[in-house]
C-alpha cells in the first residue's frame, strides 16, 4: 500500500486496555484556562514515568461549559482506576485548585465516579459549602481569589491507550514537519489525545534491556545511527523516525485519529521526504487491541476485519 | 401528563395543614384516593380542592390564600407550585425537590429545611429560614423580621437587603461563580427567577449565635 508515494507497512500498532476520564476545566478566559490545563496535563507522558498519559481534548466554548465561561476540555488515562483517582486528585489540588479563576466539572457521565472536588473540599477548612444543583454537587471552597468551584465527581470510563503509528523519512525536519502537519489534523478528532510533547516522541523502546534492572530501552531496530550493526527495520535511505502515540476513550476514536494523522503526514508525499509509514507493535502478545494500518486506511475504523 | 392541580374551592378562613400534598406522599395514589383524605379531624381534600391532572411529580395550587399551611412539608422530590399567596411553614422541613412560590408566603419559610429550592416571587414573613441545616431560598419580595434566625447552614437569595441584625455578619461584595449554574437550573423554570442573571453579590454569614455557616446573599442592583 502507497499513499503520496509514502509506502504503508503491512503492520498494526499493539495498544492496551486503560481507565479513562473527562474534567472541563474554565476560567475568566482562555489562557487561564490554559494555565490550568497545561499544568494539569503537565509531566502526563507516559504511565511509565508519569502515572498518567493526559492532554488537552479541545477548547470548549462559552455556551458548551457548565459555568458559561471560556474553558478546555482534558483527558487523563491510567493503567488502573487507582492510580486514575490518585493521580486526579493530586493535580486537581496543585493545579486547578492553585490556579486563579480556574473551575472543574465533571466531562463524562457514568457509573463509575471518581473524585474530583470529593475530597478537596477540606481546604476549605471546614468553610465549605456544599450544593446540589439539578442534581449534581459542587463545592464552594473559600480561596484567596474569591470561591473555587468544583464538581463534587467525574466519570470513569473504560478507555485505550498506545495507539501509534511511525514515521519513516529522509531528514529530521522533514519527519518533523510531518508529525506536525499530523498532529495538527488529529488535534481536531475527539475522545483523543497525543500525551507526548507537542504530540510526537522520538524515543520509540522495545522491551527488555542489556543492563538486568532496566525493564525497557531504546527501540535500536528503528535508530538510524544503528543501522549498520543491529538488526534494522530500516531502510537505507532512512535518517529519522518520530511516533506518534494516542490514547482514546474508544477503539473508533483511536482509529479515526490514526487515519487522519496518516493521510495528512503521507500528504507532504515522498518528494518532501516522507518515505515510509510503520506502527509499533511486541508481536501482539502483550496488547489487547491492534490496530492494523491497512484496514485502518481502508476506512475499517471498527477493529472488525472486513469480511 | 398533567401536573396534579389543586384549585381552592372557596375563600377559606381557617389555617388549612396541607402537608399530606406532596410528591412523594401522593405517590401511587390515585385521584379518588387523593380526594378522600383528610385535611382536617373532619374535613377530606375534596371539601377544600377541586383535584384534576395525574402527575403527583409535579403539584399545583391555584386559587390559594394566606391560610394554606404547611404545603411541601417534608417534600423530597419533584417540584410544587403555588400560584397565589400561602400560608406559615412553607417547605418546612424538605428534603429535596423544588418549591415554586407565585404570591407571597407567610411565616417561618422553609423552618428547619435540609436540601432543595424553595423560590417566593413575593414577599415573606417572619423567621423565614429558621434553622435551616442546608438548601437553597429565594426571595424576590421584601423579608420579615428575624431573617434566618438559627440558621446553620444554606444560602438565603435575595433580591432585597434585609434589616441588618446583630448575628449576621455582612462579608461585602462578591462575585460567586456558582451563582451562574444556580441561575442556569432556574432557566428551566416557569418563575420569574429565571430571569436572574448578575453573579454580583452582597454576602453576610450567620446566623452566628450558633453555626454561623450559612449565608444571605443580596443581588446587587
Amino acid at each position: 500500500m502507497q499513499i503520496n508515494g509514502v509506502q504503508i507497512d503491512d503492520t498494526f500498532a499493539e495498544a492496551f486496555n486503560m481507565r479513562g476520564t473527562r474534567v472541563l476545566i474554565t476560567a475568566q478566559n482562555l489562557k487561564w484556562a490554559y494555565h490550568a490545563a497545561n499544568a494539569m496535563t503537565g509531566f502526563a507522558t507516559s504511565v511509565i514515568g508519569c502515572g498518567v498519559e493526559a492532554g488537552i481534548e479541545r477548547e470548549l466554548s462559552m455556551d458548551e461549559t457548565p459555568d458559561s465561561r471560556p474553558g478546555v476540555s482534558i483527558l487523563m488515562f491510567a493503567m488502573g482506576s487507582k492510580v486514575l483517582m490518585q493521580q486526579l486528585e493530586t493535580r486537581m489540588g496543585q493545579c486547578i485548585l492553585t490556579c486563579p479563576t480556574a473551575a472543574a466539572f465533571s466531562g463524562i457521565d457514568s457509573d463509575d465516579q471518581i473524585s474530583l472536588g470529593k475530597h478537596l473540599r477540606y481546604f476549605g477548612d471546614g468553610y465549605q459549602i456544599s450544593k446540589l444543583i439539578q442534581g449534581k454537587r459542587y463545592w464552594r471552597i473559600p480561596v484567596m481569589d474569591g470561591e473555587f468551584l468544583t464538581q463534587e465527581t467525574t466519570g470513569m470510563v473504560r478507555a485505550i491507550g498506545g495507539g501509534n503509528f511511525l514515521v519513516l523519512g529522509q531528514s529530521q525536519p522533514q519527519v518533523l514537519a510531518a508529525c506536525e502537519a499530523a498532529i495538527e489534523a488529529m488535534q481536531k478528532v475527539p475522545s483523543v489525545i497525543m500525551p507526548f510533547p507537542g504530540g510526537v516522541v522520538r524515543s520509540g523502546s522495545k522491551v527488555g534491556s542489556k543492563y538486568p534492572k532496566m525493564f525497557a530501552s531504546t527501540n535500536d531496530a528503528f535508530c538510524p545511527t544503528l543501522k549498520g550493526v543491529v538488526n534494522t527495520e530500516l531502510n537505507m535511505d532512512i535518517e529519522s523516525v518520530m511516533e506518534i502515540v494516542i490514547d482514546g476513550l474508544t477503539f473508533e476514536d483511536i482509529a479515526l485519529s490514526m487515519k487522519v494523522g496518516i493521510e495528512a503526514a503521507c500528504s507532504l508525499g515522498s518528494q518532501a521526504g516522507i518515505k515510509r509509514i510503520s506502527a509499533g507493535n511486541y508481536g501482539g502478545k502483550l496488547g489487547q487491541h491492534h490496530f492494523k494500518l491497512h484496514e485502518i486506511l481502508n476506512g475499517h475504523l471498527s477493529g472488525v476485519a472486513p469480511t | 401528563m398533567n401536573a396534579l392541580t389543586f384549585t381552592l374551592k372557596t375563600a377559606i378562613q381557617q389555617a388549612v395543614d396541607c402537608r399530606l400534598l406532596t410528591p412523594n406522599a401522593l405517590q401511587g395514589k390515585t385521584i379518588a384516593q387523593i380526594q378522600a383524605l383528610m385535611l382536617t379531624k373532619t374535613q377530606k381534600v375534596a371539601d377544600f380542592f377541586d383535584v384534576v391532572g395525574e402527575d403527583v411529580t409535579h403539584i399545583v395550587f391555584k386559587n390559594t390564600n394566606a391560610q394554606l399551611s404547611y404545603i411541601g412539608h417534608q417534600m423530597n422530590q419533584g417540584t410544587i407550585t403555588v400560584e397565589g399567596d400561602c400560608g406559615d411553614f412553607l417547605g418546612s422541613q424538605m428534603q429535596g425537590g423544588t418549591i415554586i412560590c407565585k404570591g407571597n408566603a407567610g411565616e417561618r419559610l422553609g423552618d428547619s429545611m435540609r436540601r432543595g429550592t424553595i423560590l417566593v416571587e413575593g414577599d415573606v414573613g417572619e423567621y423565614c429560614a429558621s434553622s435551616m441545616k442546608a438548601g437553597t431560598i429565594g426571595v424576590l419580595g421584601k423579608t420579615g423580621a428575624r431573617l434566618g434566625y438559627g440558621m446553620k447552614r444554606g444560602t438565603l437569595l435575595l433580591a432585597h437587603r434585609p434589616i441588618d441584625q446583630a448575628t449576621w455578619i455582612d462579608c461585602g461584595i462578591h462575585s460567586l461563580p456558582f451563582l451562574e449554574l444556580l441561575f442556569k437550573s432556574f432557566a428551566l423554570l416557569d418563575t420569574q427567577f429565571s430571569q436572574l442573571n448578575g453573579i454580583r453579590v452582597q454576602r453576610w454569614m450567620g446566623d452566628v449565635s450558633g453555626l454561623g455557616k450559612a449565608e444571605i446573599l443580596v443581588l446587587s442592583p
